[in-house]
């Protein structure tokens, strides 16, 4: 369907074209204003130029709502990981419950996490069945709660490295940059 | 509307100029718009990164006489101070103590602390005492947290957070890439 170039539409009903045109004040500047195509085109491109390099394919971070992530400046970007949820009552592996925080922090002790050990040992032996012939990368990503105690951060951050995830990164919102 | 010109013409029966109809072009410029807005993800997730520090597996030839690595020992046991250590296989090189003001931010219910001293401070430590300082070295410095049990992990992301302010090069696939200077990782006692 082709853009047709505007008619007019008052004054129609006089038959005349000149009487139509004298009283329609005829004056010679054209009523039909061509639109300028090209600007719009350029920034309908930069706009596709901008979201396509600003897009990301593994969608969105699911974060525990539980969870309230402290704030940092000096940050990496995000990785596909495993991710462990630890909130203030519990250790938290793909929404399942890998531990409880109450108790470690109740032991007041360093300790290893079982159930984490074994669902983060299970998960590498799955990747490196799906990946044979691979260097498994042995990174885990914590979504620690910002009040948890240092005893319960060790204690996973101990487990996840027996477990063969010795790069463990903490999920943190990002602060702007001071300098 | 945009055309090509294609010259004069010899006088054919069809016209040599050609208009391109700009009409599926600038849809689909719109439906792509469209489909990178909806999914576009606006979320200011990021990570810090440490190193757990694990033995590899052993090696058929163990090498011999290898200097053991300097390491940065932060410790954060008392309210009012940091203690920086620099040691040497055990040995203690040198030892600075930083005052520790905590200015707890709260906003919106999340908690943000920052250490501009004792990141200043590391920096300053790093350029003097760093043994891993150029882009081409594949090793960085260590750096060790030393921490009670009780303290909340507000406060260790802080101090990591002000590890992380000293950065040096690091060649990745030719490109020249600027990198946090230290690994860092917590002590177990």
């Amino acid at each position: 369907m082709t853009i047709h170039e505007p008619g007019r539409r008052l004054m129609r009903g006089v038959p005349l074209k000149f009487v139509r045109k004298r009283v329609a004040g005829g004056s010679s500047r054209p009523v039909a204003a061509a639109l300028s195509l090209t600007s719009m085109i350029d920034f309908l491109i930069v706009t596709v130029v901008f979201l396509l390099m600003t897009f990301s394919a593994s969608g969105e971070t699911p974060i525990n709502k539980n969870v309230r992530l402290p704030q940092a400046e000096h940050t990496l970007d995000m990785i596909d990981a495993p991710m462990v949820a630890i909130t203030g009552s519990a250790i938290l592996v793909d929404g399942s419950t890998a531990g409880n925080t109450r108790a470690i922090e109740d032991s007041k002790r360093l300790q290893r996490i079982d159930e984490l050990f074994n669902i983060l040992k299970s998960k590498r032996e799955v990747w490196k069945q799906l990946h044979p012939g691979k260097d498994f990368p042995g990174v885990v990503v914590l979504q620690i709660d910002q009040e948890v105690t240092a005893v319960v951060v060790k204690s996973v951050f101990q487990t996840s490295a027996f477990a063969g995830y010795p790069n463990v990164s903490f999920m943190v919102n990002q602060l702007p940059k001071a300098r | 509307m945009g055309g090509i010109s294609v010259g004069g013409g010899g006088g054919g029966r069809r016209s040599l100029d050609s208009e391109i109809n700009m009409i599926p072009f600038i849809d689909l410029l719109m439906v792509t718009i469209s489909f990178l807005l909806i999914t576009a993800v606006w979320s200011h997730m990021a990570r810090i990164n440490a190193d757990a520090q694990v033995p590899g597996p052993p090696r058929e030839v163990e090498p011999v006489n290898i200097e053991p690595e300097k390491q940065l020992h932060v410790e954060m046991r008392t309210p009012d101070k940091f203690v920086l250590i620099w040691k040497q296989a055990g040995t203690v090189i040198s030892t600075v103590d930083v005052s520790r003001k905590d200015n707890l931010i709260v906003k919106d219910g999340k908690k943000s602390i920052r250490y501009p001293e004792l990141a200043q401070k590391i920096e300053a430590e790093w350029k003097t005492v760093g043994a891993h300082r150029d882009g081409t070295d594949k090793k960085f410095d260590q750096a060790v947290l030393h921490t009670d049990n009780e303290t909340a992990y507000v406060y260790l992301i802080g101090v990591i957070d002000a590890i992380y302010q000293a950065h040096r090069p690091f060649n990745v696939g030719g490109k020249s890439e600027q990198v946090p200077a230290f690994n860092v990782t917590f002590a177990v006692n």
